[in-house]
């Protein structure tokens, strides 16, 4: 039954990401060898020692922000689809994403700032900006009777190219000193978030998590059409807002603490649907750990490939996303499915 | 017998129509009785599909109230109206990427809303219900892979699976062939002999209605033209004016119901008189 | 000088402190910095700082730079830690460092902020004018124990200044444009050390008065100026100078009617560090070629 074939996934997904994670703690830029890394993780390293330094100062910090921004992009993309019932629908659409970097960029210029409520100003700015866009998407898109979807899509999309045009606006007035940190930050870095913004971030991830899957039936019988999910039950009009809510919500998170980063949000959910099919009982939790491995391994090579310089994984996901794109296009679509 | 659903002076107007469109329904009166098959009847735009979205709480009246069962049907939540009241739509989206078992087992969705997966007696129920409409062999077939008959088919299941007291169907035999036809119509009358099940059907089909249906309702523009067994409703007069053409009503030799004819329109010559090309 | 006056005090007024470890010294960012130790084993994120070190002869401390980091030759053999944006922290942190020096004008507060978190101290310059650069100078010498170099070097640089002013004193000072960047066009404003070296060359920069280091600027307001020289900066090595006809085209202006068109090295001008010196004379024989042969 379905339960079982849940487990099934969730746990080779699981088996997946445990050895991503290992492989990417013995990997980096510092390039310590595997019994230096083991003997941190063990606890038999001095921890004032480089070596420790690195594995739980930098690396897995790093690790755990690249599997909780991936796994959040993904399912906010899983929701946003099912929510919208459109497979090429994405975070970013929903004008969520927009909004956030604009918040974060104003941020990075009210002048510099040291010191450790840095971070935190940014992460703040960051949800001001996508709480702003998602409330203006609402208003435009509802009307006295719901949130009809295409008008929801439109309103994101225009709502996002708003605040796109306004951070090119601010780009283009920035003085020169400034323009390589604001680029190189809306290309979607992976960088390791401080503890406190850890639990923050997966605080609110769960949150988000749990507002789409736990949806996820209902999700299934939208598909149907909103009339035809109206007449078996389902509360249509909250199911959209619970899902608007989750998917902005994580992408918010992401934004906020790792910037922009694309495609994920599309990649993933596709690539998930092809192996566990449709359900989105099971689409949903396997696309958080999807997302998780997947981004998992673009951060370790954004990090790795060039050292000891590192590449943004905004990059590195935009790569693929285009012929991902293309290979879509050709198979399913052209099938007429 | 007693009424299952009365509706009460219902007006309803769609929002946003343009003006001289806007009303859809207009002092609706109309009552149900439990066990019977009705049949909706109209031309295009009448309003049939309306009363389907009034009935089911699609939308809400304007104006007046409907009741099922004795409760205002403001008072019922969607999904205890939908253990009670099912609906097979004319057509289903054209991009669905579930397979016929799953979408059957959607019907179940009212019968426990909190849950996250469906019981085995869940499972029993879609596949009792696939069983009936002949569709036990596609259970793991896409959707998208069925024909318009099986498509409609599987769409019945769905909504057998729910149990409902009120079946409501929308044009279902529109991509039926003639077995299938028959094979539904014999399903609809064999549950409501059966189990009681209160059947509702819209229907182009005058002579499908008129066979099946214990009570006519005739809609048109929006207002109730006439109520009744069919030889009442069904008159000649009536119906040419209601539907704006040329029509016949006499007698089916087999069944003693009315048989509705249409008399098709001769071809008209150039210069606009009506000639007879032998 | 005053300003050598006061250089002097402050070295000496400093110069004393180090005996005595822990020490605190206040960066240019006005955060104050405690070292328990003279630090061995600096990192530079700035090629500018990078070459200060250089010319301390500090450099046996030096142990990480940027890609940046290209002059002197030998720097480019100090082990790399990536660009000024995204260096790479691991390859930071597994060099062991007591001290990196950033600034907060190239380098990203992220960055900075993470090497805060692991304690990592991290040194704050910035040199918006010869002063600071004189004040970076100070502090790197102090930093990297080489404060007796500071004089002699500071000495020569300034030698080399006042000639190039002294020579340039009685000349007409030309109206001055410094092309940063031409699409679009980026001029040194008020607070790049450019601008105040235009000056010491014997010119008037046009854009001395605009707000910032390197603002932009339309090439109208820069034609209405009627610059009597043009000088064009040239980024990286090898290669030519940038965009010359879209100014040729402007015929009208005395720069272009009278050819006084010139290429300059950018990375003499821009980064603050002994080389400022050549780069004075590279801007003064530009701007008074009759002057300097």
């Amino acid at each position: 039954m379905e339960r079982r074939r849940l487990v099934v996934v969730l746990a080779a997904l699981t088996g997946v990401l445990a050895l991503v994670v290992i492989a990417a703690i013995f990997l980096g830029s510092a390039r310590l060898s595997p019994a230096d890394v083991l003997a941190v993780l063990t606890g038999r390293a001095d921890a004032s020692r480089t070596e420790s330094v690195v594995i739980w100062g930098v690396r897995l910090p790093r690790i755990a922000a690249a599997v909780l921004a991936g796994g959040a992009l993904a399912v906010a993309g899983a929701g946003f689809q099912g929510l919208t019932r459109n497979p090429l629908a994405e975070p970013s659409v929903l004008g969520v994403s927009s909004g956030a970097a604009l918040g974060v960029v104003v941020a990075q210029l009210m002048g510099p700032a040291s010191g450790v409520t840095d971070a935190l100003r940014l992460t703040i700015f960051g949800f001001a900006g996508a709480l702003a866009a998602g409330v203006i998407v609402y208003f435009i898109a509802a009307t006295g009777s719901g949130l009809p979807v295409q008008t929801l899509v439109l309103a994101g999309v225009i709502v996002g190219l708003f605040f796109a045009a306004a951070i090119t606006v601010v780009t283009s007035l920035v003085d020169i000193n400034r323009l390589g940190g604001i680029v190189h930050w809306l290309l979607g870095n992976v960088s390791a978030i401080p503890p406190r913004g850890l639990a923050v971030f997966a605080m609110l991830g769960t949150v988000g998590f749990w507002l789409i899957a736990g949806q996820a039936r209902q999700l299934n019988v939208l598909a149907l059409g909103e009339e035809a999910a109206l007449q078996l039950g389902v509360n249509a009009e909250r199911l959209k807002l619970r899902v608007f809510v989750g998917s902005a919500l994580l992408t918010a998170c992401v934004v906020a603490f790792a910037g922009p980063i694309g495609f994920v949000g599309l990649i993933v959910p596709h690539s998930v649907r092809m192996v566990v099919g449709p359900d989105h009982r099971l689409v949903v939790p396997a696309t958080l750990l999807g997302g998780a491995i997947f981004l998992l391994v673009a951060d370790t090579l954004a990090r790795n490939v060039v050292a000891p310089a590192e590449l943004s994984v905004g990059v590195l996901t935009s790569l693929c996303g285009a012929p991902f794109f293309i290979y879509l296009l050709r198979t399913r679509y052209r099938a007429g499915l | 017998m007693s009424a299952l659903v009365a509706v009460h002076d219902v007006d309803f107007a769609y929002p946003g129509a343009p003006v001289g469109r806007r009303v859809a329904l207009a002092n609706l009166r109309l009552t149900v009785e439990s066990g019977e098959i009705l049949g909706v009847i109209g031309p295009n735009s009448a309003g049939k599909t309306t009363i389907i979205r009034l009935l089911t709480k699609v939308v809400s009246p304007s104006r007046g109230e409907i009741v099922f069962d004795g409760v205002s049907l403001a008072g019922w939540s969607r999904w205890e109206l939908a253990r009670h009241v099912a609906v097979v739509p004319q057509d289903m989206p054209a991009a669905l990427p579930f397979t016929v078992e799953q979408l059957v087992l959607m019907g179940r969705y009212p019968h426990a809303p909190r849950r996250f997966f469906e019981t085995p007696a869940d499972l029993a129920a879609a596949r009792a219900a696939m069983a009936e409409t002949g569709v036990s062999e596609l259970a793991r077939t896409p959707v998208q892979a069925l024909s318009g008959g099986e498509r409609q088919r599987v769409m019945l299941a769905r909504a057998l699976a729910q149990e409902p007291r009120v079946l409501i169907l929308d044009e279902p035999t529109a991509h039926l062939d003639l077995r299938y036809q028959a094979e539904c119509i014999g399903l609809l009358r064999r549950i409501n002999r059966e189990r009681g099940t209160t059947v509702i059907l819209v229907s182009h089909d005058l002579n499908l209605a008129a066979e099946v249906c214990d009570r006519l309702l005739l809609l048109a523009a929006g207002r109730v033209v006439r109520v009744g067994p069919p030889s009442d409703v069904l008159d000649a007069g009536r119906l040419s004016a209601v539907y704006g053409c040329d029509v016949t009503v006499s007698d089916n030799a087999l069944t003693g119901r009315p048989l509705v004819q249409v008399r098709w329109p001769e071809p008209v010559a150039r210069g606009g008189e009506t000639g007879n090309r032998a | 000088m005053l300003a050598r006056a006061v250089l002097l005090a402050s070295i000496i007024v400093v110069a004393t402190a180090p005996s005595a470890w822990p020490f605190t010294i206040a960066d240019m960012g006005g955060r104050a910095l405690t070292l328990p130790a003279p630090p061995q084993r600096i990192i530079s994120l700035v090629p500018s700082v990078t070459e200060l070190i250089f010319a301390l002869g500090g450099q046996e401390r030096l142990v990480g730079v940027t890609d940046f980091c290209d002059w002197p030759a030998d720097a480019k053999r100090k082990p790399s830690v990536g660009g000024m944006i995204s260096p790479s922290l691991e390859t930071i942190v597994a060099l062991r460092p007591d001290l990196v020096i950033a600034t907060d004008s190239g380098n990203r507060q992220e960055t900075v902020a993470q090497l805060d978190r692991l304690r990592i101290p991290v040194f704050m310059v910035h040199a918006n004018r010869l002063a600071e650069m004189r004040e970076v100078t100070a502090r790197l010498g102090i930093l990297t124990g080489r404060e007796t170099s500071v004089a002699p070097l500071v000495d020569r640089f300034d030698a080399r200044i006042r000639a190039v002013a002294a020579a340039v004193a009685a000349a007409p000072r030309p109206r001055v444009l410094y092309v940063l960047w031409p699409e679009p066009l980026i001029v040194p404003g008020r607070d790049a050390i450019v601008t105040e070296l235009i000056g010491l060359a014997g010119g008037d920069s046009i854009t001395a008065n605009e707000r910032n280091d390197y603002p932009r600027y339309s090439v109208e307001a820069a034609v209405a100026h009627a610059p009597e020289v043009i000088i064009l900066a040239r980024h990286g090595t090898g290669s030519g100078p940038i965009a010359r006809d879209k100014w040729d085209r402007l015929v009208s202006l005395p720069a272009i009617k009278s050819g006084r068109v010139h290429a300059v090295d950018g990375n003499l001008m821009h980064r603050y560090g002994p080389r400022l010196a050549d780069g004075v004379e590279q801007l003064a024989r530009a701007i008074h070629p009759e002057i300097f042969r």
